[in-house]
């Protein structure tokens, strides 16, 4: 369904109104981010695959399409999104999926949502209807504003239609699990992956270290008899709760923060549960005593940042916060995009 | 004469040997790779410590003087083409590779350090800089950033925005930012994807941080030769649809092919209307079981002839003519423009036989050297500059070439970037709100639009001169094909 | 590129060579990447690229300045730039005529040209220069340490012992300087020709072969010598020697020119021509003579090789050498930036100290990176210039090859 015209028609007059809007799709992310104010605009029901060419390798859909659907489709085709955007509920939707940014464990091997975007058509905070990138994988015309609006929570434009790269589904996937500790999880994954081996998914949680292998029969098999260990049944099934974060480990409702740190920084002196993906880059902390400050320090000094994703207190910064020349220039940015600050206004910064 | 105030000021704040101003010094900064045009700056520095370079910028914004960066100078669209009231800003003597952190899979390092350079410092350690640019022995990874380079395995490996993990840049009123960092991601917006690309209009670069990857195990090449354009653009498709991501994927046509076989023995058939190098890399087993597949895909895409490499070195020399088809052109012809559209690969037939019948229609002949994988376009127009009026022509017939490729639902550039030269086109890709939505990107950074003025993104008043020339001769280019 | 270049130009040979050189260059850059200048500095006008259009401009009519002048000095004329090139530039034909021009239009100061006078009276002058030279080692414990470094010691050569004369034979180059810096150089090659049946006539009359001049911008004097020779070696030639070999590699392009170069000789043009295709550089003719199958192995010695530019870009023998070396039992080492040149380049190292300084240590410390118990070189100028602060020994390879001879000490 098309609502392309009611949406800009909102836009548009949300602006003339200095009227903050809050930017919706199917709902699953409104945890993500501080707290939203402003009017729902509801963007659902622009839903649909526009165009979708396997042997170009690319794939447009409205934002409101549900991943659902997007992933079906692909699957037809033997084709996937290679970032394996995480579904936080059956109404998670292509442009919640982009405005986040978010990616699964695939995500350090095949690249990052924003690596997949090749253009956006949106409507920027004065009501105009632009469209960055397009749908090929080489373009340098103009600044990359597509790429830039993939997670940026919806405070610079309404995602209205997104082109994304996809790629073949792999031939076979096998996931091994191992008795090891967080520490040689890291050191190990690091080892294989200089060593060539086809890596898709690396994760550690409750001294078991599990390995998604990818690629043809053959390659897949040699890899297996390298790493050893024992093969994990339903291997699909593991991954997608951990994307999901359908895993018993983040059914707390204690503050889950995510700590984004280079792969083979050392284990951090903080107390808690800790669940290591992307190999050692991606490490979520719940039941914590530290506080957000010095979540955020030791972040910081091992060369990363730290996001307060789930619970906890939704009043207070949410994600790391920036120093003061970045800052600035990202409310120039916003600024430039949506200059009467009706877009999501304080979904990422208070500023913002 | 009297020197330009700034230029007082800057030899005040730079050692002896750091500023260039003599015109005879000044001349062969004229132009980047695209030497058809050229200008004179009003000074040329060549700062050695980022403060230097930071004095250089505040300087010069004080003087509301601006600043064209530069790095190896090997750009093919004027990026680098000095402002002629302006200072060129040389950073080519920033060239040391900082620190290679094998764990993490990073580089740090100055931007003048050559793209090839990387590779050759991460070698000892199994890794290697993926992007590569046929260019990479000599261009310098700042260039790169600024472009968003790609290459011949930018197909598999992405464009230089894909490998890159962190940047530090001074803006033009010297402040130091710092984007990015050793882990994955960053909070806040994606800025390196806007830096990325941004040909030198929104900061200078003193720092790059790249990500590494393995050294693939093996690689091989299947050279393959088809009757026809045609059949080789469907061999490409048929080959992309049975699943494989091969790491590159070039198409030669038959005047690329002779060029380059004058300029070595490349091998490659000489009577193939259109050639195809298709690399696949990775383990050994994968790699195998891929060539099997591909070499029954071009076969059935009714290929006339198919070699596979035996050893590294054949494998190399396949690469070879490719690499040099550029530079090769110089023994062919005096001059040669070199275009970088993009199009969906499935249009690349229709796209090859219309630029066939321009390039008669002009009288100028054409090589097409073509990213089959990814859609990336170069049309290489031989000319004679010397010939008076040639230049123009030519310049004429690239910008229709341009137009073609955003017709049919592509880009007018895929990986050298707008510089000055496609400005024009700029105005067809892109409608008045697009541009003035860069433009307001743009003042974020610069607000005084000192940086690399009149590069990549065109002011409305240009395009609305253009718009109303097209109005005036009454028709849009190309009116034969559908609008995409 | 566009070329403008005047009418009066375009009216002499030189000229119509120097335009179309220029139409070949497309402006790419890639030399840049691989010239030692541009590594140093980083100045476009110090590159390949640079200079190739700062001789554009003088070509078109403009007045050339100091500024040119010293970039043009600062020209190694390595040719590694050559080597690079994908679009087949002539840089030292254009760098030949540019500075030839460049005299002319805008001649040095007189202490410049009168140095450049003594160079050349000098160190092309065999038994001068050896006279020199004896003098300054003779003088050398007197002498300040910046000057002493300059004055190798005293080389002696063992007296040459070969068999009788085969039917085989060859001239060996004797050039300016090498007999009086390192007469065990031609001893040894001598020795090893003989050991594969080949005699060397040793006496020929020759002298310098001409580089020098030509590359001081005295193309008149480079071709007087280049007659000197070709008049020297005219018998021997009609008498069937098979090759003019040489072992400074610095010599062996100069003379594989002499036919471009005396082509408007009515007088010799043919003689030059016919020297020309006999000029072998010695590893040519060794590699032929597969020695390994007549030489002891070689200990397990480290080697460093130092490929000399005047061998791997001026005649294009990559490999040779080397294979050479690890075929007779050699160990060769690593060595990084190979084509890199050492800063000799005649007399550059005079005339450019500081860069010549700057590039001898980058170049020493890529040859002793590894560990090498000997640097072994292909050319007497390299030779000089990296042992006079190298802490290995410095060999020209033939010694290697020679030292394996059976009945030879180690």
């Amino acid at each position: 369904m098309d609502q392309q015209a009611l949406l800009i028609e909102q836009v548009q007059a949300a602006a003339r109104a200095r009227q903050a809007v809050q930017i919706q799709g199917g709902g699953t992310r409104s945890f993500y981010g501080r707290n939203a104010t402003g009017t729902p605009l509801e963007t659902g029901g622009h839903r649909g695959i526009t165009s979708y060419t396997p042997s170009e390798l690319v794939i447009s859909a409205r934002a409101g399409t549900p991943l659902a659907e997007l992933q079906t489709v692909l699957a037809e085709q033997r084709q996937m999104l290679a970032f394996e955007p995480p579904r936080f509920g059956a109404a998670t939707t292509l442009g919640g999926a982009i405005a986040t940014g978010l990616s699964g464990p695939r995500r350090p091997w095949s690249g990052a949502a924003r690596d997949f975007v090749l253009g956006v058509n949106c409507i920027n905070g004065k009501g105009e209807y632009l469209r960055f990138g397009g749908q090929v994988m080489k373009n340098v015309a103009g600044y990359d504003l597509a790429r830039m609006l993939t997670g940026s929570l919806g405070t610079l434009a309404v995602l209205l239609e997104v082109h994304l790269k996809v790629l073949p589904a792999p031939q076979r996937e096998v996931t091994q699990y191992l008795e090891c500790n967080a520490a040689d999880s890291i050191r190990q994954c690091g080892a294989w992956t200089v060593q060539g081996l086809p890596i898709t998914a690396a994760c550690h949680l409750d001294g078991q270290f599990l390995l998604r292998l990818s690629g043809t029969d053959r390659g897949v098999a040699a890899a297996v008899q390298r790493i050893g260990g024992e093969t994990l049944d339903a291997s699909n099934r593991f991954w997608q709760q951990l994307r999901d974060q359908r895993l018993s480990f983040f059914s707390t409702r204690q503050p889950l923060w995510r700590l984004s740190l280079p792969p083979a920084a050392p284990l951090l002196p903080l107390e808690g549960s800790w669940l290591l993906d992307w190999g050692g880059a991606l490490r979520w902390l719940t039941g914590t005593p530290a506080s957000a400050g010095e979540v955020r320090q030791a972040a910081h000094l091992a060369g990363g940042h730290a996001t307060l994703f789930r619970h906890g207190d939704r009043a207070g910064e949410i994600f790391q916060p920036l120093p003061p020349p970045l800052l600035a220039l990202h409310r120039r940015l916003k600024q430039a995009f949506d200059p009467s600050g009706i877009l999501n206004p304080g979904r990422m910064y208070a500023d913002l | 004469m009297s020197l330009h105030p700034v230029l007082a000021a800057l030899q005040h704040h730079l050692p002896a040997g750091c500023v260039l101003t003599d015109a005879e010094d000044l001349r062969p900064y004229e132009c980047d790779g695209l030497s058809a045009y050229r200008r004179l700056p009003l000074a040329v520095v060549l700062p050695e410590t980022i403060e230097q370079v930071r004095a250089i910028l505040v300087t010069c914004t004080e003087h509301r003087v601006p600043v064209v960066a530069r790095g190896a100078g090997t750009g093919l669209s004027g990026g680098a083409l000095p402002v002629e009231n302006g200072i060129l800003l040389s950073m080519a003597r920033f060239n040391r590779i900082l620190e290679i952190d094998v764990p993490n899979r990073i580089a740090r390092v100055q931007p003048g350090v050559t793209n090839l350079a990387i590779s050759m410092a991460a070698e000892p350690y199994g890794l290697y800089y993926a992007p590569d640019p046929s260019s990479q022995i000599a261009c310098s990874i700042g260039g790169n950033v600024a472009e968003n380079a790609g290459g011949v395995h930018c197909l598999k490996y992405g464009l230089t925005t894909h490998n890159i993990q962190a940047i530090e840049l001074l803006t033009m009123d010297g402040e130091r930012l710092s984007l990015g960092g050793p882990a994955l991601d960053a909070p806040g917006y994606d800025l390196l994807a806007v830096l990325t690309g941004s040909e030198g209009l929104l900061g200078v670069l003193t720092e790059v941080t790249v990500r590494l990857l393995p050294r693939p195990h093996t690689a091989q090449v299947v050279l393959a030769a088809f009757a026809s354009v045609e059949a080789a653009g469907a061999a490409v498709t048929a080959t992309i649809a049975s699943g494989i991501v091969p790491a590159g994927l070039e198409l030669l046509d038959n005047p690329a092919i002779r060029a380059v076989a004058r300029f070595m023995d490349t091998g490659y058939p000489e009577d193939a209307s259109a050639i195809l190098l298709c690399e696949l890399d990775g383990e050994t087993e994968d790699v195998s079981g891929q060539l099997e597949q591909v070499c029954n895909v071009l076969r059935a895409a009714g290929s006339t002839s198919l070699q596979v490499s035996r050893s590294e070195a054949e494998r190399l020399r396949f690469w070879a003519g490719r690499k040099a088809a550029f530079p090769a052109m110089g023994r062919l012809s005096p001059d040669y423009y070199c275009m970088d559209g993009t199009i969906p690969r499935r249009h690349l037939s229709r796209v090859l036989n219309e630029i066939g019948r321009l390039s008669g229609e002009y009288g100028l002949r054409i090589c097409n050297v073509f990213h089959a994988g990814d859609g990336n376009l170069h049309p290489l127009i031989l000319y004679d500059a010397n010939q008076p009026g040639e230049l123009e022509r030519t310049e004429e017939l690239g910008g229709r070439i341009l137009e073609l490729c955003v017709a049919v639902g592509g880009t007018i550039t895929g990986e050298h970037g707008v510089g000055m030269e496609k400005l024009d086109q700029m105005c067809v890709q892109f409608n008045p709100a697009e541009l003035e939505q860069f433009h307001a990107v743009k003042r974020a950074f610069d607000p005084h639009q000192l940086l690399n003025p009149g590069k990549a993104v065109p002011t409305l008043q240009r395009c609305a001169e253009l718009g109303a020339m097209h109005v005036h001769h009454g028709q849009l280019p190309h009116p034969e094909l559908e609008r995409f | 590129m566009q070329t403008t270049l005047t009418q009066s130009i375009l009216q002499t040979s030189a000229g119509r060579e120097a335009d179309s050189i220029l139409r070949n260059c497309v402006h790419c850059g890639f030399c840049n990447a691989t010239c030692p200048t541009y590594q140093l500095t980083g100045d476009e006008l110090d590159g390949p690229r640079g200079r190739i259009y700062l001789i554009k401009q003088v070509l078109e009519g403009r007045t050339p300045g100091a500024g040119t002048r010293l970039h043009l000095d600062r020209c190694l004329t390595c040719r590694a730039c050559e080597t690079t090139c994908p679009s087949g530039v002539d840089y030292h034909r254009l760098l030949d005529t540019g500075r030839d021009l460049l005299e002319q239009q805008a001649p040095r100061p007189l202490p410049e040209r009168a140095f450049r006078l003594l160079l050349r009276r000098t160190l092309a002058q065999r038994s001068r220069f050896a006279r020199l030279l004896r003098l300054g080692q003779w003088l050398r414990p007197l002498l300040p340490a910046a000057l002493r470094a300059r004055v190798p010691l005293r080389q002696r050569a063992s007296p040459c012992v070969t068999g009788q004369l085969h039917a085989r034979r060859v001239l060996l180059l004797n050039g300016c300087v090498q007999p009086a810096l390192a007469p065990q150089i031609n001893r040894a090659a001598e020795q090893l020709l003989d050991a594969l049946g080949i005699s060397v006539v040793a006496e020929h009359g020759d002298g310098c072969c001409g580089a020098l001049s030509q590359h001081l911008a005295a193309p008149a004097e480079a071709r007087a010598f280049a007659r000197r020779n070709i008049d020297a070696w005219w018998p021997h030639i009609e008498q069937g020697i098979e090759a003019i070999v040489i072992t400074a590699s610095g010599c062996a392009p100069m003379v594989k020119d002499y036919g471009r170069l005396l082509a408007d000789d009515p007088a010799c043009a043919d003689r030059a021509a016919r020297v020309a295709d006999l000029a072998r550089d010695i590893s040519e003719v060794i590699e032929r003579e597969q020695p390994w199958t007549r030489l002891t192995t070689a200990p397990a010695i480290r080697v460093a090789f130092q490929s000399p530019c005047t061998l791997q870009h001026g005649q294009r023998l990559n490999g040779v050498v080397e294979n050479l070396l690890v075929q007779c039992g050699y160990r060769l080492t690593r060595v990084a930036e190979p084509h890199l040149c050492c800063g000799s380049a005649g007399t550059y190292s005079i005339l450019q100290g500081r860069l010549a300084q700057a590039l001898r240590d980058r170049k020493l410390a890529a040859l002793q990176a590894d560990s090498p118990e000997l640097i072994a070189t292909a050319n007497i100028g390299c030779h000089a210039h990296l042992a006079s602060h190298s802490s290995v020994p410095v060999r020209h390879w033939v010694e290697l090859l020679s030292a394996l001879l059976p009945g030879q000490a180690p």
